[in-house]
Order: C-alpha cells, then structure tokens, then sequence
C-alpha cells in the first residue's frame, strides 16, 4: 500500500501552498501566555480541527461515490472493483470526472488560470475576515472552532484531493485518503506555528509547483483508470478499492 | 426578545417579521429577522474584542466539529467498516456517537429551541419548531436504543439536520445581506458621520447634528454627508443617487455639492449650505426605509400560506409516521414522519419576494428613482398603459420663440423693446424673448417703470413712450388697436397650438396701437420620441391626457409619437379617461411632474413623479424619478418586470419543490439528511436566483443635455426666421 503515503507526500508538498493561505492563521494563532505545552495545545487543536473537516468532507465524497456507483449498477457491488480486473462504467465515468478535475486544478498550480470561479466560493472573503475574530481568543474550542472552520475554505488542493477520495468509491478508503493527505499538511503547519513566520517567497514557489506535480501526477492516473482498464488490473495493488 | 415586525434587520435589511428577535452586538440591540442574519452580523461585524461574534464562530466551529465527527462514524458503520472482527468495537462507537451527539445537538439545537418557544408562547407554530421537533425525536431515539433497547441510531441525522439548516440560514443572511449591499449607502444618511472642521480641531459627528455653515472636510472616496458648496479642494464627484446619472462631474471652488454624492478623486473642504437632516439624501433614505418596511401582496399572500403550512405538516407527519409504523419497523416509519417534517421546512418561500424587493428597490435607489412600496414595483412590472398626465412631461418646460409677426416696424426693434421690458419678468416667455434677442446679439432698450398685470403681461416705458407686452385681453383695456394683418397671423399661430404675446407701444405721443405678435413654443423634450418608442417595445401603449389645447397637445402627441392623446381635459374628466383606460388595459400607470398633478397621480395604480419639487415625505406619487429623469422610465419598467418574474419564478420554485419534496418524503423515498440538505439547497437557489437581479445593466445614459439642446433649437429657429423675413 504505496498509496497513502504518497498522498501524504502530496499533502506535506502542498502545504507550503498552504502557508500561503492557512499559513497566516497558523502565526497568528501564535504562542500562548501560559507556556510551551499549552502553545502546542492550540496548534495541534487547530490542525485536528482542520483535519477532522478534511477526513468528514472525504468519507462523505468516498461515500457519495459508492452511493453513485452502486446506483448505476445495482449489481457491481463492493467486491465487484477488488476482484475483477476492470472497473464497472459507473465507477469509470466517476475516475474520468475526478482525474479531469484534478489536472484541472493541478494546473492552477502552474499559474495556468481557467474556471477560477469554482474556487472562488460565495462569500468566502467574508468568512476568512471574520475567522481572524477567533485568532486572539482564550480557551481552547476557539482553535478547534478556527480549525473546522478553515477546513471548508476554498483550496485547490482539498478539491482536488476530494475528487480523489470520489474515486475510490468507499466511505472509509475516501476518509483515510483525505486523512493521509491532511497529515501531510500537519509538518508545515505545525513548524509554522512554531516558527512563527512565513517561509521565503521562493521556497513556497518551488513547494507549490511541486504539489501541483503531484496532484497532476494523481489526476492522470485517477483519469487513466478511468480510461484504461488493464491500468486497474496492474495497480489493484497499489490503489485501496480497485 | 421580541420587536416590531416594522423594523428592518441589521444584518439583510429586510423586514424583521413576525419571526424577528433582539440581540445585543457590541453592548448595542440590534434587530434581526431570523437566526441565519444573527450569526452573519456578527461574523461580519467581528473585530478582533467583539467577543460575541467570536463566540457565534465558535459555537459554529464546534457544532460542526462535532456532527462532522458523528457523520463520520455514522458514515463508517453504514458502509460496513466494522463489521466482522471489528464487531465488538460497535458498542463503544454507539457510547461515543451519544456522547458526540449531546453536545451537538445543545449547541446546534439551542437557537431553534429559543425561537420555537418564543414563538409558542404566543401561540404560533414557525417552521424551526419542525426542525426542533425533527432533530430532538431522532436524537431522544437514539439515546434510548443506546441505553435500551439497542438497534440503528440516528444521532447523525439529529445532528446534521441542525447543522445544515444552520449553515442553509447562514448562506441565505449572507446572500440577503449581498443582496441590500446596494441599500446600504442609502440608508446611511442616518447613521453616517461626517468630519467636521472648527478651527485646528476636526470632529466626527452624526451627520443630522451638521448644521448650516458648518465646516466638513471630505476625503476621496468618501460620500460627501451634505448639501453645501466647496471652500477648498477640486475633485471630480459621483452625484447617482440624487440625479440617476452615473457619471464624473468636475468639482472646483465654489461650486455646488449635493449630498450622498461621491468624492471619487480631491479632498474637499465644504462650507455646509442647510441642516444634514434637511438634504434631498436624508429625505431619500427615510423614503428607502419606509418602502422597505412595506409588505406587497404577493409576500403577504405567501407568508399566510407558509402560516397555514406548519401545522398542516405536522399533522401530515404524524399521519406518514401512523401509516408506516404498521408496515415498517418503529425507527424506519419514525425516520420518514422525520423526513416529512424537514422537509416541508418553508424557508424558501418566505424568501422569494422580499429579497428580490430589497434589490430592486436598492438598484432604483441607487439611480435616483424612488419606489413608495414593494407593492407599487409589482404593479408597474403589470402595467399596460402609461399616461402621460401633461405636455409639460413630455417638453422642456422651457418655451423659445418660434415666429415672430411685425406690421410696420422692424424685428429687431420689436426683440430690443421687448427684451428690455421682459427683463424685469421672472416669466417662462420673459427667458424665451431675452434668449432670442441674444441670440441675434441685441442689447436690450432699457425699460422703466415696469409693473406686472397678472395673468396679462407687462406695462412700462421705454425711451419716454408707454409699451406693453401681453395677451389680446391687455391690449383690448389698453384700448389698443390690433391690425387685422396681425390678428390674422395671430389666428394662424394659436391654431398650431403656440402661445401668443403681443407687444405694442406709443410713438410720439399718440395712442398706441399693437405693432408684433411673438409665438412662443414648448420643445418637446429631445429624448422623448426615444423614450415613448422604448415603451411601446416593452409592449405597452402610452396615451397624453393633456388639459392643455388640442394644438398643443396634438403637436407634442404626434411629434413624440403617442398612441392617443386628448386635450383639454379637465381633472375630473381625467379621471373618467384613466377608469375607461382601466376597464380597458387593466393596471395603468400615470405619469406626472408630481406639482399639482397630485390627484391624478394618486387615482393611477402606479402614479410616477418626475423630478418632484416636493418634500418626498408629501409626494404621493407611488414613484419618483429624478429631475430630468424621464429617460429612466423604460429601464424601470424593465427593473419592475424582471423583480416581479424573479419572485414568481422563486415561488414556483419554492412550493413546487417543496410539494415534490413533500410527496417523496411522504412515501419514503427520502432520508431525512437528504432531506435537509434538500431544504438549505432551495434556499440557496431563490437566494441565487435572486442575486441575478444584480446583473441586470443599469441605465445608459442616452439623454442629450437639455440645456445645450434648447438653444441649439432655438438657434436653429431663429435662423430659418432670419431667411424667412
């Protein structure tokens, strides 16, 4: 099973992109007057927050792709994918759409811009003004509250990444992946808590070029599943639920 | 806890309702119309100590963290992840979704709760006590199968169906409050402070405190808080909420600002000219508000039904869950009555037409045209005839001299004396004579002793000898001869509907006697035949009830291009016209300039103003354009139709989703998560739909300026009279 560490590559390659966004959060949380323990407290409340958004959102897409798949062919049920050596249409028509969109979103990686009004959600620039209210507060369900609620901004990455969790047609497998890939994200986010600052503006270049050859990585081969169905037969090994 | 229904919302700006409550913000009440606005505003309003607005986020965050966390699980045990082996893990999943679930559905549940109780205190059943009811039955299930009797939880749909109705009212304030962005310049005027200067020190003050000679100082971009005129500073301003012209005007010393214009580019310095609360943009806010707090009849027809909706739904759900608990286990029957009662949640509904209104109404604002009442926007958008209630709508109300008859002296002789006496007149034709002797670069001939004979013209003496200018009347006591050569020319004029003067004068002391007849004309506005052809595309027929002369009216008719007119009508038999235009095209609208027209104006379903004079807080009339604001009718017809058709689409969409909704839960073909996710999804697309709105153009501004475009009339005239004589 390469495939869970390698969304946590994704995930750790695609955090300074997040730095660039979350980043600022991250700092601003800043340390706590009570000590180094209750400083990490914060930040590792903050990221599970995060991450327990990321993991709901997954299982939720992974589960939605059963639901799909499941609906399409009543029959193809859960071990149709893990013992036959192509995949059923409902589920490849559901790789297709999941591998184009993450190209497409890897793509804006590369600065090539292009269907931007998907990310650019209703009212978000309301929400990340009014999540700065919760940086400054005391107690510890503000930075669980800021995590959660950070965890539905509009990001690239988490599309694309849910898209991911789509295609693999199971509830638990789409949780674990977006799961493998938010602790991917916990180094950076992490150290930035920690640090305290921004990373140089050419280190987060490189970071996000190199996140966006990862999704794009993913995206192709999620859409070759989709496509070819000898690549499933050969990667069943590698990919959880085909 | 309660406010008056009449009140606007802080957060969306629309009427609080029935269903409204007070919160305190900052340690200031603040009115909101439901929950979903209470937690925008203060997200919205949240600084870094406005702990309040931290602690709705919070509450938010956690409700969230929490039911994302049950879905998770809940989701896990759907899809068999522990099953097997993994089989004696159940129970403690099942102790651990209970006690993720207490917590959420506290916190999630609670403002639900409140208003449901508030509201049955008094004896009303709203649509949030479906949800409460909803959401507590799952939960209370759940808990006792935990504790009890064992068997499916539900403790996700308890949690999610809160959740997502939530967030549904969250994203519906937030679009509400997109949606009245374009209200709130206007309603400033109240609230807005202004920077007033007193020697080296500079204030903020509440703008109605500016008082008459005030010093205020104006940064760019700033709208400036009241009418006066510039001490110091150029800029260029924005001046669309008072005349409906979105365009730069050049601004330097000395001249005149008016209030609720934008400062776009120069620090100003402005030398206040009258009170702030006394400004043509405090009286258009206190209109806006009033408007606002109007009801149409297709919103109250709604909100009865949505009344009589709730209690229908619960008796409905109860009747599913009776049917189903013979023919299903107890949990699943329980699980569709659940489904019925989300999903017959009439939010939408309630929405389709006042957030609509509030756009509309904010767009004409922001142009200049005031709507009296959401009611008056849904009948101009039926309208099939439009009135024009005079000529002088449909001309300049500047009249100009258009022939000129002489008998036995000269023209320019006629225009100089003439022009002299006028001079001490503040009458329409007094600036028409002045104009034209100008324009043939005649000095007028001093006049003296000059008296005015109401209603009859002027008496004086030029260079020693008696003169008079005015009507057939004046030169008949005057004892004045008029030279059939005249009065025959005079006929001629009167019948194409001109207005006459006649001037006469003695000459060497002997009796005096009428020497010219001056024919005066009204132009019709330069932009009128473009105006009324606009109409007619929008499908409706436009008529001129003049009480004018048929000349008159005729020539303005046919030059404008109506498609009937009659004259000389008198008030009464306008009415009769507009009942027989009624009976005839249904609901019409009259058009006026709203000074003495009042009554006709007020008979009209949709009676339309034009740049009223008046205090608004008098105007009658259901619509008031800006002055010289008639080129804006069409584009508000057009602004009134597509209000209306979004409404009717909403509501249409409203209830039929909710009624093909309703059927599916009825018959158990929806989960009660479905379901609610369903409901924020209808909401979510009226808020949508209504937000097209806002992508409608504005008005292009075609008018020629009236100013330049009389004279170069006028000109013109003067110069076929030239080559003529």
């Amino acid at each position: 099973m390469t495939y869970y560490p390698l969304l946590f590559l994704a995930g750790f390659a695609g955090s300074f992109h997040c730095i660039g966004m979350c980043g600022g959060f991250a700092c601003a949380l800043g340390p706590d007057g009570r000590g180094a323990g209750a400083t990490s407290l914060r930040h590792v409340l903050y990221n599970t927050g995060r991450l327990s958004t990321y993991c709901f959102l997954g299982a939720l897409a992974g589960a939605l792709g059963q639901v799909i798949c499941t609906s399409l062919i009543p029959g193809a049920q859960r071990q149709a994918p893990l013992l036959s050596a192509s995949l059923d249409v409902g589920q490849r028509a559901l790789a297709v759409t999941a591998g184009l969109l993450m190209i497409i979103m890897a793509l804006r990686f590369f600065g090539i811009q292009g269907w931007h009004r998907v990310t650019g959600g209703f009212g978000s620039s309301t929400l990340v003004l009014s999540l700065r209210s919760l940086l400054g507060r005391r107690g510890f369900a503000a930075p669980l509250a800021l995590g959660v609620l950070n965890g539905f901004l509009p990001c690239p990455l988490v599309y694309a990444m849910i898209a991911q969790a789509a295609s693999t047609f199971n509830a638990l497998s789409g949780c674990l992946t977006m799961a493998a890939f938010g602790l991917g994200t916990f180094p950076a986010m992490l150290a930035m808590g920690g640090i305290g600052r921004l990373l140089a503006p050419s280190w987060r270049q490189r970071g996000v070029r190199l996140a966006g050859s990862f999704i794009l990585a993913l995206g192709l081969v999620t859409l070759s599943r989709g496509i070819m169905p000898m690549m499933g037969h050969n990667m069943h090994h590698l990919w959880p639920a085909a | 806890m309660t406010s008056s229904p009449d009140t606007l919302c802080r957060h969306c700006l629309l009427r609080v309702g029935r269903r409204g409550f007070t919160r305190s913000v900052n340690g200031e009440d603040c009115q909101f119309c439901c929950y979903g606005c209470c937690i925008a505003y203060q997200v919205k309003s949240g600084s870094g100590d406005a702990s309040e607005a931290a602690w709705f986020l919070v509450r938010l965050g956690a409700g969230s963290f929490l039911s994302m966390n049950i879905m998770l699980f809940s989701l896990l045990v759907y899809s068999g992840a522990f099953t097997g082996a993994d089989r004696q893990v159940l129970p403690t999943i099942h102790l651990l979704l209970w006690a993720l679930a207490t917590p959420a559905v506290l916190i999630l549940g609670e403002p639900f709760l409140r208003e449901t109780w508030s509201q049955a205190r008094r004896g009303r059943l709203t649509s949030s006590a479906l949800i409460v009811l909803g959401s507590l039955a799952a939960y209370v299930y759940s808990t006792l199968a935990v504790f009890h009797f064992g068997g499916h939880l539900y403790f996700d749909t308890a949690s999610m169906v809160l959740m997502l109705f939530t967030l549904g009212r969250y994203l519906e304030a937030a679009g509400r409050a997109r949606a009245s962005r374009d209200l709130a310049p206007l309603l400033a005027a109240e609230s807005e402070l202004a920077t007033v200067v007193e020697g080296v020190h500079e204030h903020r003050r509440p703008v109605r405190e500016v008082c008459a000679g005030m010093l205020v100082r104006v940064r760019p971009g700033e709208r400036i808080p009241v009418d006066g005129l510039i001490v110091e500073g150029r800029s260029h301003t924005d001046e669309a909420v008072i005349t409906g012209e979105s365009r730069q005007v050049a601004k330097a010393v000395g001249a005149a600002v008016l209030a609720g214009s934008i400062n776009l580019d120069g620090p100003l310095l402005i030398r206040s000219s009258g009170s702030g609360g006394d400004t043509r943009w405090a009286q258009i806010c206190r209109s806006v508000r009033e408007a606002l707090k109007q009801s149409s009849r297709t919103q109250r027809i709604a909100d009865r039904l949505v009344g009589a909706f709730v209690p229908i739904v619960l008796a409905l759900a109860a009747l599913t869950l009776i049917y189903w608990a013979q023919r299903q286990p107890l949990d699943q029957a329980m699980l569709t009555a659940l489904a019925v009662l989300v999903v017959a949640c009439p939010c939408a509904v309630g929405l389709a037409a006042p957030m609509a209104h509030s756009l509309g109404i904010g767009q004409l604002a922001r142009h200049g045209c005031l709507v009296r009442s959401p009611g008056a926007l849904e009948a101009l958008a039926s309208t099939r005839l439009i009135a024009f209630d005079k000529t002088g709508t449909l001309t300049l109300g500047r009249p100009r001299l258009v022939d000129l008859a002489i008998d036995g002296v000269g023209e320019e002789e006629v225009l100089a004396r003439a022009a002299g006496l006028e001079r001490h007149s503040e009458h329409g034709l007094a600036h028409a004579v002045a104009m034209a002797a100008s324009a043939r670069g005649l000095d007028p001939i001093v006049a003296e002793d000059v008296q005015v004979v109401p209603g009859r013209g002027l008496l004086g003496v030029v260079q020693g000898e008696f003169i008079a200018a005015g009507s057939a009347a004046l030169m008949s006591e005057l004892g004045w001869q008029l030279p059939p050569v005249l009065a025959e020319r005079a006929a001629e004029m009167a019948s194409t509907g001109h207005s006459i003067v006649f001037i006469g004068w003695r000459e060497n002391a002997r009796a005096g006697r009428v020497r010219a007849a001056l024919s005066f004309d009204d132009t019709p506005l330069p932009e009128a035949a473009a105006i009324i052809e606009a109409l007619r595309n929008l499908g409706l027929r436009v008529a001129l009830l003049s009480g004018d002369h048929a000349g008159a009216a005729t020539r303005v008719a046919a030059t404008v291009g109506v498609d009937e007119w009659q004259a000389g009508l008198l008030p009464e038999s306008k009415r009769a016209a507009l009942d027989l235009y009624r009976v005839r095209y249904g609901t019409i609208a009259m058009v006026g300039d709203g000074l003495n027209d009042g009554p006709g104006l007020a008979f009209a379903d949709v009676g339309i103003a034009v740049g009223s004079a008046t205090d608004l807080a008098r105007e009658t009339a259901d619509l008031v354009l800006p002055k010289d604001g008639l080129w804006l009718l069409p584009w508000v017809v057009g602004r009134a139709r597509a209000v209306r058709s979004t409404i009717l689409a909403n509501l249409a969409w409203a209830f039929g989703y909710n009624l093909i909704a309703l059927t599916c839960a009825v018959l158990g073909l929806l989960q009660p998560i479905l379901a609610a996710a369903v409901m924020a999804g209808s909401s979510l697309l009226v808020v949508l739909n209504s937000l097209r709105l806002e992508r409608l153009p504005g008005p292009s501004y075609t008018r020629a300026l009236p100013s330049s475009a009389a004279e170069q009339a006028q000109r013109r005239d003067l110069a076929l009279l030239k080559v003529e004589s």
